[in-house]
């Protein structure tokens, strides 16, 4: 076992997404006893002093995104829950739409009613069918039973939700752009200040969490913030869901309680490295992380703070197992086309830049390269952080210059010699392939 | 009390107002592409980054200046090592694919791009691979036409479809840097009266006037302040035309006297930073061919003759009736209302109508009365619908826009006008006037804001100026 399971504490069954099963693990009964014995503030008091962090890359504390939403303002608050999980390696959110999409509902409940939100929305990525269906499926049976709607539970509190369909640009998952794409406009990012905690969608204060960080608030008013802080690292409270995939034998989802050793978690829980190869690498959380070697990962237990002094991040989770022999080159090449094509083009150093390195990576990949393209790649990357609207630039950027700053030497035999300095491959061949 | 620092000198802002803003006002210069004072903050190009120093020994940081609301004390670098830096990445950013075929571009010396690229880059492409191709000529309406390879996907023109025109007639398409500007499929953009401001607004040669399309080197041409006739909103306007010293004498002289074209001139008081399309043809206007030569009967006389018969006429005369032109100048319908204002029974003549298709009027700027001057006229004048009191037995026509079939029978006419006319060869005395080029003045518009209009051109040899010409009409009317 990877430490305590808060959200994967239940058998998975053919009826344990639906109502009752979640009925009967005890669901909706902390909405009710949040609804009819706690005052808004109290649920934002809980989850603050539950230390809980954004699950969805950047690791921003929950608490005080809330904090800035003024519940006296006189104007309506918008929730949305960013389920536009389109990191790559990232597929965690998945989980919990389609296993456990009650836990969501109740949490954003929770978190409607904490905030003073009457209309609540879950931007969920297009390419999502059946984390839709079922998502979709458990909104009408909780607004059949009353838990959505007017008047719900009979104290008055009132909140509807809508699951609003992206069309599945990455781009769209950074909160800004995300909010742009519900108003209907294209999915562009918006230039801060104003946060969004300030003027959101439709102008209005909005809290956008992650569907992870947001089941957790259900956990955290069952349990209670004392209960909670338990569980996990006192800088990184409770658990991580972690997407594993890439050349490991046993991928998949798995909940991993903060502050459990990385290397035990790839080796013995997930089964170690595909073919009985070594491992060279891991992406540790999404692309847009630092790559962290098999040295890097050793005595690094999985928190933020111990993932951050190992030059990387927590990040969304997206765990990308990396085996020996595989082309780093050829590696960042998929990346940076991924970039590349997901750049929504709204500022220039994004727009131009992903371009750029993508037809620079894509020459080297030919045997085109030439001596200063390496240098230009880190130029570029750092020509893209901290100077875009959202985001994404830096991510690349990351990407880039963590892969260049680790693996250079294969980049220059490739340049050199015009073809990879390892397999040149991305794929390991294993017995039933 | 200072609000804050810019390169270590206070500086005061307003309530509201972002970096950008403050530091124009205080005649810091910050660069930018995408911001422009009466659109919406994009923040998309990047290039106003400016420096603002940590507090208390905190590290500094940066961010665009365009979308940086004021903070009391901040301490803001606009040319700091690291902005300058950044800006550099950024424009290697954007001419990285941009094909500086400046030698052909119409933007070409009033760039922007050219501009920031002498003062903070000053490098060609670092890129070592043939640069992306795009579409060089995408026609976005019958006016506007597209060069995709040198737009910087800045979307003011996007915006000012959105903000300003209303008519929601440009988009950007696709995404990352396959960005394009188009038109919407519906032909928006094509009845949008304010489409080619797009062409002001655009930062560098991406989106071209057609009209305009390799005319002309801006650098050849001079702008002259002018006031737009087509509307009651007189809009201010810059006639484009060619410098003197760069007159041509052997390709085609003609151009010397044309009005190249036409650019709005910013006056917040009256048309902000626009004009309509109409506007921008006034060329076409002011280009039909003249009326030159003074006639009697259509027979060609010099002006001297001429004003000797119209003197006689009017002296002659026992109920004359003048028709003024609410296209006159404030000075001449001055100089008339003194010459012979209490020898005629003058009515305001409107000289243009809306023409089949046009906007008559909207909320942006065009007015539904399409002359300049009504206001004035009508101040003076009086606004009494054109009624021939019984016995008229003189009309006097100034400008345009009568019809002649409504003179009382067996009165005499005398015509002043500018272009030539059927009916100038049968009026008792016709008088060739100069127009607006070739004359100073000013118009008062419907809401009582006067504007300034210099000559460009010198009139040609027999016509003459209506102010002189009235003033040569008192002294005999006075006598008889």
């Amino acid at each position: 076992m990877t430490g305590r399971q808060l959200i994967m504490d239940f058998p998975v069954t053919a009826t344990s997404h639906l109502l009752a099963d979640y009925q009967a693990r005890g669901g909706y009964q902390t909405l009710r006893k949040v609804l009819t014995t706690l005052k808004p503030e109290d649920v934002t008091k809980e989850v603050t002093a539950a230390g809980v962090l954004g699950h969805g890359g950047a690791a921003f504390p929950v608490g005080r995104k809330w904090a800035v939403v003024k519940l006296d303002d006189g104007q309506p608050h918008y929730l949305c829950a960013n389920a536009d999980e389109g990191e790559p390696g990232t597929f965690k959110d998945r989980w919990i739409l389609e296993h456990a999409p009650h836990l969501l509902l109740e949490s954003m409940l929770m978190t409607c009613y904490a905030l003073q939100v009457r209309n609540c929305f879950v931007y969920i990525r297009g390419e999502f069918d059946q984390p839709y269906r079922r998502l979709q499926a458990a909104v009408e049976e909780a607004y059949a039973a009353g838990y959505f709607g007017e008047n719900i539970l009979g104290t008055g509190f009132a909140c509807d939700i809508v699951v609003y369909r992206g069309a599945g640009s990455y781009v769209c998952g950074e909160a800004s752009a995300l909010i742009t794409s519900i108003e209907g406009k294209k999915g562009y990012p918006r230039n801060r200040p104003p946060r969004l905690t300030v003027r959101g969608l439709y102008q209005r204060p909005t809290v956008i969490n992650n569907v992870e960080t947001l089941s957790n608030v259900a956990i955290i008013m069952r349990m209670g913030a004392e209960e909670f802080r338990k569980v996990g690292k006192p800088k990184s409270p409770g658990t991580q869901l972690v997407s594993i995939s890439g050349h490991v034998n046993k991928p998949g989802v798995y909940e991993v309680e903060y502050g459990y050793p990385l290397a035990k978690f790839i080796y013995e829980d997930c089964g170690g490295v595909l073919a009985g190869r070594g491992l060279k690498c891991i992406i540790p959380g999404g692309i847009s992380t630092k790559v962290m070697t098999a040295k890097d990962i050793e005595g690094v237990t999985y928190d933020h703070k111990s993932m951050e002094a190992a030059g990387s991040q927590v990040g969304s989770g997206g765990m990308v197992v990396i085996a020996e022999g595989t082309c780093m080159v050829r590696l960042l090449h998929v990346m940076l086309r991924f970039y590349h094509h997901e750049s929504c083009g709204q500022c220039t150093p994004c727009r131009e830049g992903m371009g750029w390195m993508h037809r620079i990576i894509e020459r080297i990949v030919r045997g085109e390269g030439q001596p200063g393209d390496i240098d230009a790649l880190v130029r570029i990357s750092n020509a893209n952080d901290g100077t875009t609207i959202c985001g994404m630039g830096d991510a690349a950027g990351y990407a880039t210059v963590g892969i260049i700053a680790k693996y250079r030497d294969e980049f220059e035999y490739y340049i050199a010699n015009k073809r990879s300095k390892c397999e040149g491959r991305l794929e390991v061949e294993t017995a039933h392939a | 009390m200072p609000d804050f620092f810019i390169n270590g000198q206070p500086v005061h802002a307003e309530k509201g107002e972002t970096v950008m803003q403050a530091a124009l006002a205080a005649g810091f210069y910050i660069p930018y592409f995408c911001w422009h004072p009466y659109l919406s903050v994009a923040g998309n190009c990047r290039v106003c980054v400016v420096e603002v120093e940590g507090e208390g020994g905190g590290s500094s940081w940066s961010d665009i200046a365009c979308n940086m609301p004021v903070s009391e004390g901040m301490r803001v670098l606009t040319d700091s090592e690291s902005v300058r830096e950044q800006r550099k990445q950024t424009l290697q950013f954007i001419l990285l694919n941009h094909p500086v075929d400046c030698g052909i571009c119409d933007k070409a010396g009033e760039c922007m791009l050219q501009d920031h690229h002498y003062a903070y880059n000053g490098e060609p492409s670092i890129s070592t691979v043939p640069k992306v191709k795009a579409t060089k000529y995408v026609e976005l309406s019958d006016r506007i036409v597209l060069d995709n390879e040198r737009c910087i996907v800045c979307s003011r023109c996007v915006r000012f479809t959105r903000e300003i025109s209303k008519s929601h007639g440009l988009a950007i398409q696709n995404r990352g840097d396959h960005s394009l500007v188009r038109a919407s499929e519906d032909g928006r953009f094509n009845t949008d009266p304010y489409s080619d401001n797009v062409v002001d607004i655009c930062p560098v040669g991406a989106l071209l006037s057609r009209q305009f399309l390799h005319k002309a080197r801006v650098w050849y041409l001079q702008a002259t302040p002018s006031v737009c006739p087509g509307c009651a909103r007189g809009c201010t306007v810059n006639l484009w035309h060619r410098k003197r010293e760069w007159k041509l004498n052997a390709l085609d002289p003609r151009q010397n006297t044309e009005i190249a074209r036409v650019t709005p001139l910013e006056n917040p008081a009256v048309n902000g930073p626009w004009i309509c399309n109409k506007g921008r043809d006034l060329g076409q206007v002011f280009g039909r061919p003249r009326a030159l030569q003074p006639m009697l009967k259509g027979r060609e006389v010099s002006p001297d003759e001429a004003a000797a018969a119209a003197r006689a006429l009017i002296s002659e005369s026992g109920r004359p009736v003048a028709l003024v032109s609410s296209w006159g100048a404030n000075e001449e319908l001055t100089a008339f209302k003194q010459a012979l204002g209490d020898r005629f029974t003058c009515f305001v003549k409107r000289d243009c109508l809306p023409a089949a298709g046009e906007v008559v009027e909207d909320e942006l700027l065009i007015r539904a009365d399409k002359n300049p001057n009504t206001a004035t006229a009508q101040q003076l004048f009086g606004s009494a619908p054109l009624t021939f009191p019984d016995g008229t037995d003189l009309v006097l026509v100034w400008g345009e826009g009568f019809d002649f079939t409504a003179v009382p029978r067996g009165a005499r006419l005398i015509v002043l006008g500018s272009y030539l006319a059927p009916e100038n060869g049968h009026a008792d005395v016709f008088v060739p006037i100069s127009i607006q080029t070739e004359r100073a003045g000013h118009y008062t518009n419907f809401a009582g804001v006067t504007s300034h209009f210099a000559p460009l051109f010198a009139k040609p040899r027999h016509v003459v100026h209506a102010e002189e010409f009235f003033a040569r009409l008192t002294v005999t009317a006075g006598i008889a």
